[in-house]
């Protein structure tokens, strides 16, 4: 070829190390092969070719430029108010009574304000679900556990001081509507034994509770039936019932005057960060929570909130908030493998109206088949209910309820109990939900051991509000010091469910 | 000058042209060579005068140590940042880099410019790459404020400065360092001069930072990433005390007098900020405040204009840039693997890591300037020529010791001793890159022991 054409070969070629092989393509077709040039390659080069990109880049730039004009819709400020913050040191998920209590207490704990940036995370600001506010609202120190006894008494103890710890400045003094109705548990003859045990660890743990006889009862009581009532225990002291809400309120209200920041949103998948810890003969596999991903309601935008702790408060749904870490979703047999047996289980709670029932000194009775029921307000209403048995558990799709069981189950034995009762009237009945833990319907306090960072405070079975203050401290503590200070509360923690000894109580409801 | 100039500059191609897998590599390396090759910069020519001069740059004394701690700093940065950036997209990892480069290249301009006003477009210009690294890389959304505190603390700080210098150079006819020495010194004592001493300082009191107009260093400190927050301690707040030293030759005898309330701020934060210090719960901003109460001392020692004062307020400044950054790097390596800064949280360090617990012995001890540290040696520079100039500040300077040396103690107990929480038990194990870079802050740091007079300037 002539010099031009080599010249002009090369000049191409140069180009061709940059463009595309149509442009290098056309060229071959027309003047032949090109002599001494580096080899273009048939398939796609290593490189990204830069002027393709950049052509990519300036054409998505025009769009751009073309749709900020006025008349479209896009604007290049998004809408940031409700996202929660980008990191922050503690996330508690789930706003109910046991999250806002561990919230109040860190922040409570902390040497000095702003020390922890702490985030809630709620998943419906309306509480529709929530087993908080759907809760009877009673407290007691009548748990077979000393641990349960403990964690009632110090929570009463809350209670009582309770403006001392949550009162704000300039905001109205809180007042919890505590109703000192004490409780009343019944017993019949085969488990009047399992009754005086109790009585006795109940009085070392420094509880109020005295054991009445069946005539007793009936003297106090006038209008109680003790028709197979063997022993009777009543809570003089610390015990009755109040309102949920404005305990959660409370705490809420405390916690963010002391800088907790609040957001709803849904907690839809966790980062972890894993290492293989090893020894001669095993390995393990330790994970770190990382970030918590978090989507607004009714909306696609979400944000990865990455932390140092995270808190496990989220109640009935724990179970699956806990299987985003990991936890339950490793190989059947390994510790990895076994899941927080914390579940969802409906209860039913009845208002019932009835005119000639018994008095302003009703206790919360609990009869030894397992109903339940107290007096609410002054207008002769009262709340009952039950637990179903275990073959009978309804449905937890919903919160949808079910009168028949009512009239099936709770009505022929409190007619039976209480006579007054055979003439009521059901003026209207919810539904809630337990967190119940499947293993022994008792609390999971504390960290996973193979989830490092996440803390437990779940599963407590219904008996949750009562001891929320306690756990909440106890929460506080173990994130703060590393140990239990107020109450050694160790039993409690997650180690009983992989040895799977449950730590039952012999009286629940 | 131009030698290390260009091969700084040429490392923006190189960085975008290398494959994605060795940017930080090839930087890393980069950078070392150039830091070595900048040491020819520490030689010294027999007379206390310039050397590598050229129109604009030229190094004395003074610069030299400033600018062989900034090019030694640029390698040790890009290191830092290689953890906590891989999850970027790499064209936003090269752009990152860049901005690096492009504010050590001005920083080596600006503290080898021989005239004034050079220094100060650069000393402006340096606010920039800063700025994009602060706000668009810090870990938090308070780094919006950071950023507008920065910038115009800075800003504010500095326009004075250029009227000053336009004024100077209408009367002097140069603004060239070597030459400044020699005019008439300013002997009028009207409000006017009054007003263009300070103007002339408070550009660099500003950036120092001075007590009362410090609020936006630990703003920018703990909200930039670990890189920026490096650059920032260990050489923009130098830029400052260079800048005063400057300056100070041809602010004449009005310094006497009007220096005093600077002085009593000066020494007044080095007391207050440390006792901040002793209650913070933040660990990078227990740091950050750290260096404000230096910087105090640095001020001090820079507006005595005593020899001994400037020897130990510039050897300060190198001592303390390389402790700074490295007890930044020691925080962002706990950072990184405990995600909070929050020092009750990540406690006890010291069982599940326990050569990090080395390093952070020698950083603080560093930072209480335990002799036979430059630190110390620069401290006890200041503190005597202080007495000299009036003997009851060494009430203020010995407290301020006191209190400094309770905080360092403070900080390494926190972190390394006590029991450790048990969520943070098992922590990823150290790197050998994040070794490497504590050693290589540490190290020169440990050397200079041994021949502080490299770093003492004129003296």
């Amino acid at each position: 070829m002539s010099t031009w054409t080599r010249l002009h070969a090369k000049a191409w070629t140069a180009r061709g190390l940059l463009s595309s092989r149509r442009v290098t393509d056309r060229y071959t077709w027309h003047y032949g092969q090109l002599p001494s040039c580096q080899t273009l390659s048939t398939c796609t080069p290593l490189r990204k070719d830069l002027f393709r990109e950049l052509e990519a880049q300036l054409s998505d730039m025009r769009k751009k430029v073309s749709s900020a004009f006025p008349g479209s819709t896009w604007n290049s400020f998004q809408d940031n108010r409700d996202l929660p913050p980008e990191r922050a040191d503690i996330v508690i998920i789930g706003g109910g009574i046991m999250g806002w209590s561990t919230a109040f207490w860190l922040k409570h704990k902390e040497e000095s304000l702003g020390d922890l940036k702490i985030v809630v995370i709620e998943k419906d600001p309306t509480y529709s679900q929530a087993s908080t506010v759907l809760s009877a609202g009673g407290i007691r120190q009548q748990f077979s556990l000393l641990d349960n006894i403990n964690l009632s008494l110090a929570s009463a103890d809350f209670i009582r001081h309770i403006n001392g710890y949550l009162g704000v400045m300039n905001e109205e003094p809180i007042d919890l509507q505590f109703n000192h109705s004490g409780y009343l548990f019944l017993a019949n003859e085969d488990v009047a034994h399992i009754m005086e045990e109790n009585h006795i660890t109940q009085k070392y743990a420094g509880a109020q509770v005295a054991l009445l006889s069946p005539t007793q009862l009936k003297e106090k009581f006038p209008w109680i039936n003790t028709e197979g009532v063997a022993l009777a225990s009543y809570g003089l002291e610390n015990e009755g019932s109040f309102d949920p809400w404005i305990l959660l309120n409370s705490f809420k209200r405390k916690a963010r005057s002391l800088g907790v920041v609040q957001c709803y949103g849904e907690v839809i998948g966790m980062d972890c960060e894993s290492q293989t810890l090893g020894s001669f003969s095993s390995t393990r596999d330790i994970k770190r929570v990382t970030s918590v991903t978090v989507q607004l309601l009714n909306s696609m935008q979400f944000q990865p909130v990455e932390c140092s702790i995270v808190v496990n408060a989220a109640g009935a749904f724990s179970g699956k908030l806990a299987a985003m870490a990991g936890i339950g979703q490793g190989p059947e047999g390994s510790m990895a493998g076994i899941p927080l047996p914390v579940e969802p289980r409906k209860r039913y709670v009845y208002v019932v109206h009835c005119p000639d029932g018994p008095g302003l000194d009703t206790p919360f009775l609990i009869d030894h088949s397992g109903v339940y029921f107290r007096r609410e307000g002054l207008g002769g209403n009262y709340i009952a209910g039950t637990s179903p048995e275990e073959s009978e558990e309804p449905d937890v799709g919903d919160l949808e309820v079910d009168h028949k069981f009512f009239e099936e189950k709770i009505w022929p034995t409190l007619a039976h109990r209480v006579p007054a009762f055979e003439k009521l009237k059901v003026t209207s009945a919810w539904a809630g939900y337990y967190d119940y833990n499947t293993l022994d319907q008792n609390g999971i306090i504390g960290a996973h051991p193979l989830v490092n960072n996440m803390y437990f405070a779940t599963g407590f079975s219904g008996h949750g509000l009562q001891h929320s203050p306690a756990v909440g401290c106890a929460v506080a503590e173990l994130i703060l010091n590393g140990k239990f200070e107020a109450l050694d509360l160790s039993r409690f923690g997650f180690r009983r469910i992989l040895t799977k000894e449950p730590m039952l109580e012999r009286n629940i409801v | 000058m131009l030698k290390i100039l260009i091969p700084t500059l040429m490392l923006i191609p190189a960085i975008w042209l290398s494959p994605a897998k060795w940017i930080w590599q090839m930087t890393t390396m980069n950078g070392l060579l150039i830091a070595t090759a900048s040491l020819i910069w520490m030689k010294k020519p027999w007379d206390t005068g310039w050397s590598f001069l050229s129109p604009y740059l030229g190094t004395d004394s003074l610069s030299s140590p400033l600018l062989v701690l900034s090019c030694w700093l640029l390698p040790l940065m890009v290191m830092a940042s290689q953890n906590h950036m891989t999850s970027e997209p790499i064209p936003r990892q090269r752009l990152y880099i860049t901005i690096m480069v492009i504010l050590h290249s001005l920083l080596i301009l600006a503290f080898g410019a021989t005239e004034l006003l050079m220094f100060y477009l650069m000393f402006e210009a340096t606010l920039i790459p800063t700025l994009f690294l602060i706000t668009r890389w810090g870990n938090q959304t308070e780094r919006l404020t950071a950023g507008t505190y920065f910038l115009f603390y800075t800003l504010a700080g500095s326009l004075p400065l250029l009227v000053a210098l336009l004024m100077l150079q209408n009367d002097t006819g140069t603004l060239s360092m070597l030459i400044l020495p020699y005019t008439q010194p300013l002997t009028h004592s009207n409000w006017g001069s009054g007003f263009w001493w300070t103007a002339c300082l408070l550009a660099f009191l500003v950036k120092m930072p001075l007590y009362g107009i410090h609020l936006w260093l630990p703003k920018a400190h703990v909200e930039a990433p670990v890189a920026g927050s490096m650059v920032l301690a260990a050489v923009l707040l130098k830029l400052g005390g260079y800048g005063m030293m400057r300056i100070l030759v041809i602010l004449g005898p009005l310094t006497k007098e009007l220096a005093y309330p600077f002085m009593v701020l000066a020494l007044w934060g080095l007391i207050m900020t440390a006792a901040i210090c002793l209650r913070q719960t933040d660990l990078k901003s227990l740091i950050a405040y750290s260096s404000v109460g230096h910087m105090g001392l640095v001020v001090a020692g820079i507006l005595i204009q005593t020899t001994w004062g400037f020897s130990g307020a510039l050897t300060l400044m190198i001592a303390h840039g390389l402790t700074s950054s490295a007890l930044f790097c020691l925080a962002n390596t706990n950072y990184e693997r405990t995600h909070t800064r929050t020092m009750v949280l990540a406690r006890g360090l010291q069982a599940a890591l326990p050569l990090m617990g080395l390093w952070w012995f020698i950083a603080s001890v560093a930072n209480l300037a335990l002799p036979p540290l430059p630190n110390f040696v620069a401290e006890v520079s200041i503190i005597m020529s202080l007495w000299n100039w009036s003997w009851w500040t060494i009430f203020l300077t010995g407290t301020g010791t006191l209190i400094t040396a309770g905080y360092s103690l403070y900080m390494f107990l926190m972190t390394q001793r006590g029991p450790i929480p048990s969520h943070i038990l098992p922590l990823p194990p150290s790197h050998t890159r994040e070794h490497l870079l504590i050693a290589l802050h540490l190290l020169p740091l440990l050397l200079l022991t041994l021949k502080p007079s490299l770093i003492w300037g004129w003296c």
